[in-house]
């Protein structure tokens, strides 16, 4: 009997009873197919055969393919903002021939309110995408985290197991609750106020916008920064707490039992490295499919904050009024966005790793 | 949170009404004294909430 055997049949005790088709469905539509070909059970032959899991050329060809058609989109938009623009700009100096100041004031705010509509209906779109994301990491935190702390407690790390249980839930939902109903919808706002504030000649809101963003951002880095200090602090504590716990019992087996204490010291230490390689196959997959999760939006999110940005810039010398500015904000919104993306990913990955680095050093 | 939409919507509303009139309105002596007029009417719709939070304290 050699050790594949044990993890494979204890692998097979563990993760026969859980259901992660569930996640692997959220992943696959969240990624469109990309996160398809990572399923729990092939990271695991991996780490049977000691091979890598990356099969690059699968992975930029759906990378390659789901770019191309984002930024094709994103182009369509940036062309028909553009040519709002040239419409606006010739309007405005025919109407200045005809001498009268309203008329061409009137025709500014038409098409910066044109244009103000189309921005709003694509910042809809990646709003709802981020909130998405958002969502479906936090879903794969509450399905995975239970499993990983009981397959925790198997290895023998009590302590951290029964410490971080209530801590990681309880800073997942937290945090879920806190950006999904605090700071996406302030970030929305934010970038509304911003597209309002190039209606008018004067600043009225602008300020106000840029207050709420960085409210926004600044509430996200603090309570990540917070999280992922006690989070650290405690695994680090209850481990070494562990760890002795089980050093001292492989001693006292082996010494105190006379005849058959070493081998069942052995035994109990082959058993609980084995669990641990279960473990970190779930840790794994939890990774791989939080990173997949955060990739994929992210850059669909970015590739569109790019082309509002790009348009902008092109935007200054042709159009008349503010539109230019607001569609900078917007540019500026959808990166604020994608950081939050990306901030929640990084608090989960750091939760994940934090439960795979407890019991490494037995 | 519908209190926030309901805000952002006045805000919305009375921007847009504002930079109509604002166009729409003579050139006059009286000019500058409306649009002040209209930047403190935005203010109170900006300070509304606040207002709103204080007193229920």
């Amino acid at each position: 009997m050699d050790e594949n055997m044990i993890l494979e049949k204890q692998y097979e005790n563990i993760m026969g009873e859980e259901d992660f088709s569930g996640i692997m469905e959220e992943a696959s539509r969240l990624t469109e197919g990309l996160s398809d070909s990572y399923t729990m059970d092939r990271i695991f032959q991996s780490v049977l055969s000691g091979e890598g899991i990356f099969d690059s050329g699968v992975a930029i060809e759906g990378l390659k393919s789901l770019f191309l058609y984002e930024i094709q989109n994103a182009l369509i938009l940036m062309v028909e903002i553009l040519s709002i623009c040239v419409i606006l700009g010739l309007l405005h100096s025919l109407s200045d021939g005809f001498g009268s100041k309203s008329i061409s004031k009137m025709s500014v705010l038409v098409c910066t309110m044109v244009i103000i509509g189309i921005s709003i209906n694509s910042l809809r779109i990646s709003w709802q995408l981020a909130l998405d994301a958002v969502s479906a990491m936090v879903w794969t935190m509450e399905i995975l985290t239970p499993v990983l702390l009981g397959i925790l407690l198997a290895t023998g790390s009590i302590a951290s197991g029964s410490v971080l249980s209530p801590l990681i839930l309880g800073a997942v939902t937290g945090f879920s609750v806190l950006v999904k109903s605090i700071v996406l919808p302030a970030l929305y706002l934010s970038a509304v106020l911003s597209l309002l504030n190039c209606l008018t000649e004067k600043n009225y809101v602008n300020k106000l916008a840029k207050l709420l963003r960085s409210v926004a951002v600044l509430l996200t880095g603090l309570i990540l920064a917070v999280l992922t200090g006690i989070i650290t602090i405690q695994g680090l504590l209850t481990d070494a707490s562990d760890t002795v716990l089980m050093n001292a019992t492989k001693y006292s087996l082996s010494t105190f039992i006379p005849i058959v204490g070493g081998f069942t010291s052995d035994t109990v230490d082959l058993y609980l490295r084995c669990m641990h390689a279960v473990k970190n196959t779930a840790g794994v997959f939890g990774l791989l499919m939080l990173l997949l999760m955060m990739f994929v939006p992210l850059a669909k999110i970015l590739i569109v904050a790019g082309v509002y940005k790009l348009t902008g810039a092109l935007m200054e010398p042709i159009s008349e009024g503010k539109a230019a500015d607001g569609v900078n904000d917007m540019g500026n919104a959808m990166v604020s966005m994608a950081s939050i993306v990306f901030f929640t990913c990084l608090l989960f990955i750091l939760f994940l790793a934090g439960i795979l680095h407890v019991g490494g050093n037995l | 949170m519908s209190d926030v939409y309901a805000w952002i919507r006045d805000l919305f509303l009375m921007l847009l009404v504002l930079s109509f009139f604002q166009i729409l309105i003579p050139d006059s002596s009286m000019e500058k004294y409306l649009k002040f007029i209209f930047s403190l009417v935005i203010l109170a719709a900006i300070l509304e909430p606040i207002l709103n939070l204080v007193s229920n304290f």
